[in-house]
């Protein structure tokens, strides 16, 4: 007997047309999920290749000798900084205490510049006249001469003499100068007594800071020296290692390739590959040993550095004109022992130091995750991938759109929500969510040209100076991109917040109101407590935003590849700084396929993919209690 | 029609009185009361009965200005007097208004805190900060509304936790915590089962020694069973207020006696 109830539906390849609609669309959803999983994939299989080749990198830079360079290298690049503080304090207190002297030294050199450069036909003249002594040519030059000498020296108005404003308040000073170089001689060249005081006189006044400072200066300069020349054999050790790996690599390609050909072809190949000289073993012991020899060297460059270091501090001055350069000394005194130290702790390390001992796989990750410098290769001496300057920068420009974008987007919403009419609701809402159609390169177009100039212009008013990392010198810091991440979060917090906020039954805002609580404390006490964990979410939606975002950090963080230095505090936040988003966008671009440069990269890539990840499962997890709970 | 408003008090004793009060949602359209004027007496309970969207919720929701959140609504004739005061008077302050005229909501609605908190809150919000204060007044309260016995133990559990009829007498207890004067009901059993609304109406008629209440009941029933008095509204208008056991005996509108046979409503 025939179904009564045979379904009338046409069919298609034996599935009926409901069937067809439906697969559509579960096709859909399946594609969108499986292209998630292969970028993770992707990302993953890119990544975690990263390890076996920085693995390698470090041995190399062991093997090579790098690494006890680099002892070197750290020990001169914290002399070079105390000398380099000692410097400035020097030029402070010079100019604190003989401006005028110094004013009238740079000042007469400016003129004596011009007055050659200006007269020089006349000079030329003179000294032929002199030359030939004929009274009355010569007196014609002497006119001419001195006349033109008058004219330069009127026209050498304050301004362009004396760049530095030393003299702008030493009247005499300034007028004895002007007089001084009207009767300068340009072709007996003589130095006028007026100069040579005043050069007499600094010169004696800083004696003492100076003898500290060469001493200071001149002391590490054997360490110096033998840093270039080991750097010198370690880079060479290096590139011929390098060299002869990927002529080993080449040459088993060759000779892999060479079984697929025949005849004439295969010997061919095989001939071209047997021409290649390839060591069989790098002789990375004999390389290394001057580097190893010179031990001894480097003790005594340290030792000498550090008496030296020790007697030019000792003999710095303690009494100062200038502030500033009294706080450079002390700076100095204060850094002294802590170098010392850690001049000590690195020359214990250096000469425990052997070239062949292995490399531990957990520091081919600690070196990652804890590193502390990103040099990449195109920086010359080594490669350096050290992540963990990318990640505070990352990490320290969220927090600061957050703590921006937080009160402004939390309270638009209430506001918005509970507490305006409607009509202010009906334009407001659009226009906060409407930021979000701002384009980012607009906004890091904008913080470029108008924040970053707002900020240094105004951040030195008594009224902001105050805030830790102000007065802003650099126009494109964390602040600043922060800032502009923060508006990028406002509609996305703003909007799930509100959304939150509404999801609150009115009946709780309605009790609360009937049991006479204001408007303000039906908020803080009933709506904002029911909704909380959704505004979390939006916070943490928000966050997510922010740490992904590339265009506006990429232009506007400044991009400065090192660890914030601590010593400002809170004021690091007016720092540069560089991230991970930034990062890959920048160097991406310049790598070759399959390189450790490359793979660190994507390293990056899966790590803010994982901390992204994060973020919006705890967003999803909140998201569902606020929905069980109402 | 006609508007009555002999209730067999004299009019000395009320405490509500309302005069000749018309109000509109949406103001410039059509008003959903009108010329509404009654007077309740204090210390009794008076039901509004009468057809969905004759008003009565609308009438109850004046009585302590919760019709103000409604942006565009407007009272557009007569007055509303408590205590002797018009309260859309401009110096009420609505907050102080409602602190004397508690309401009680259709579905119970406690807030998402402890049984504790949610009695304490009116006297926190009023700036109460002494424990011994609080707790006193929260025990009183649960007592007062038959609930003590039941959560004595569990005062920090959520209020969310408990039964239906139970958060609805949370809310009694919480709103006569803060010791109102009126307390307005709207229709506070229709989302409870019939063993829980018998316990609110047990409820209410102990509550009546010290509170004016106010219900709006869908059920006439119920409105016979608790009320002093009975007004029956239909389309926005006061038909007829009398006695209960009046308006249910002897109703002298026809339309109200229809409703109360239930030929229409």
């Amino acid at each position: 007997m025939a179904n009564k109830f045979q379904s009338k539906e046409r069919r298609l390849f034996g599935v009926g047309i409901q069937g067809w609609i439906k697969g559509f669309f579960s096709g859909n959803a399946g594609v969108s999920m499986g292209v998630i999983f292969l970028i993770f994939l992707f990302l993953v299989f890119e990544a975690v290749r990263f390890f076996p080749d920085h693995h390698r990198e470090l041995k190399l830079v062991r093997r090579t000798g790098q690494e006890y360079v680099d002892f070197l290298r750290r020990e001169a690049r914290g002399y070079q900084e105390i000398s380099s503080y000692t410097n400035q304090a020097y030029f402070q207190e010079l100019d604190a205490r003989f401006g005028v002297q110094r004013g009238l030294v740079d000042g007469f050199e400016v003129l004596q510049g011009m007055i050659e450069d200006g007269a020089e036909p006349e000079i030329e003249a003179l000294a032929e006249a002199r030359d030939v002594s004929d009274p009355v040519a010569l007196r014609a030059a002497e006119k001419r001469y001195w006349g033109r000498v008058g004219e330069i020296v009127d026209s050498a108005e304050r301004s362009s003499v004396d760049s530095f404003g030393r003299l702008s308040t030493e009247e005499s000073a300034w007028q004895s100068l002007l007089q001084a170089a009207r009767r300068y001689d340009a072709v007996e060249e003589e130095t006028p007594d007026l100069i040579l005081a005043a050069e007499a006189r600094t010169e004696s006044g800083m004696a003492e800071f100076r003898k500290a400072k060469t001493m200071i200066s001149s002391a590490g300069s054997d360490l110096k020296n033998l840093r270039d020349r080991l750097v010198r054999i370690a880079s060479a050790t290096r590139k011929d290692a390098e060299t002869d790996y990927s002529l080993g690599m080449r040459k088993k390609a060759l000779l892999e390739g060479s079984g697929k050909l025949d005849g004439k072809a295969r010997e061919e190949q095989i001939a071209e590959a047997e021409a290649l000289k390839v060591l069989d073993q790098f002789p990375f012991e004999v390389r290394v040993q001057p580097i190893i020899d010179s031990h001894d060297e480097h003790q005594k460059a340290v030792e000498h550095l550090k008496e030296q270091l020790k007697k030019g501090i000792a003999a710095l001055p303690t009494e100062f004109s200038s502030e500033a350069s009294k706080k450079l000394v002390m700076k100095i005194r204060e850094a002294e022992p802590a170098y010392l130290e850690a001049l000590d702790q690195s020359l214990e390390e250096a000469s425990e130091w052997t070239w062949n001992e292995e490399v531990n796989w957990s520091s081919s990750v600690s070196r990652f995750f804890l590193g502390k410098e990103w040099k990449t290769a195109s920086g010359g001496w080594r490669q350096l991938y050290g992540f963990l300057p990318l990640f505070t920068g990352s990490v320290t420009i969220s927090m600061i759109a957050l703590c921006f974008a937080l009160p402004f987007s939390i309270g638009a919403a209430i506001y918005v929500n509970q507490l305006s009419s409607r009509w202010e609701r009906s334009f407001m809402k659009p226009a906060i969510e409407m930021i979000q159609a701002i384009p980012s390169i607009v906004l890091g177009f904008f913080g470029i040209m108008v924040l970053g100039n707002m900020l240094v212009e105004y951040s030195d008013s008594p009224w902001v100076s105050w805030l830790p990392g102000f007065p802003i010198t650099q126009r494109l810091n964390m602040l600043n991109a922060g800032m502009l991440l923060a508006l990028m979060a406002i509609p996305t917090i703003f909007t799930l917040c509100e959304d939150a906020l509404n999801n609150v039954p009115r009946s709780f805002s309605e009790a609360s109101l009937a049991l006479g609580a204001s408007r303000f404390q039906t908020v803080q006490r009933v709506v904002v407590p029911a909704a909380i964990s959704g505004i979390l979410a939006a916070v943490l939606l928000g966050l997510g935003r922010i740490i992904g975002e590339t265009m506006v950090v990429l232009l506007v963080a400044g991009n400065r590849i090192a660890m914030p230095d601590w010593g400002d505090g809170l004021g690091i936040i007016t720092q540069p700084s560089h991230t991970m988003t930034g990062i890959i966008a920048q160097e991406m671009g310049e790598v070759s396929e399959g390189t450790l440069h490359y793979r660190a990269l994507f390293l990056i890539g899966l790590v803010l993919f994982v901390v992204s990840l994060l973020i919006n499962l705890s967003a999803q997890k909140l998201t569902k209690r606020l929905g069980a709970h109402v | 029609m006609t508007n009555s408003t002999s209730t067999g008090h004299n009019a000395d004793d009320s405490i509500i009185s309302i005069e000749d009060l018309s109000f509109s949602y949406d103001i410039g359209k059509t008003n959903t009361l009108r010329n509404i004027s009654l007077k309740i007496p204090e210390g009794r309970v008076t039901s509004f009965i009468g057809p969905s969207g004759c008003g009565k919720s609308t009438l109850l929701r004046c009585l302590n200005r919760m019709n103000d959140l409604v942006e565009t609504s407007r009272i557009t004739g007569g007055r509303i007097e408590i205590l002797g005061q018009d309260i859309n008077a401009p110096d009420v302050d609505v907050i102080e208004l409602r602190k004397h005229v508690g309401m009680l909501f259709q579905k119970y609605n406690p807030f998402p805190k402890s049984i504790y908190e949610n009695v304490a809150y009116g006297l926190r919000v009023q700036g109460v900060r002494r424990m011994d204060i609080l707790d006193q007044a929260v025990e009183e309260s649960l007592r007062k509304a038959a609930l003590w016995l039941e959560v004595k133990d569990r005062l920090d559990a959520s209020a969310l936790e408990l039964s239906g009829g139970q958060q609805q007498r949370l809310c009694i207890a919480r709103t006569i915590a803060v010791k109102p004067r009126i307390i307005l009901m709207d229709e506070p059993c229709s989302a409870l089962d019939p063993i829980a609304t018998a316990r609110i109406e047990e409820l209410i008629s102990e509550l009546q020694d010290d509170f004016t209440i106010v219900i709006v009941t869908h059920n006439m029933q119920q409105a016979a069973r608790v009320s002093d008095q009975t007004a029956f509204f239909y389309l926005g208008e006061l038909v007829e207020y009398a006695d209960t056991t009046t308006i249910f005996g002897n109703p002298k509108a026809k339309q109200t006696e229809d409703y109360i046979s239930g030929r229409f409503g």
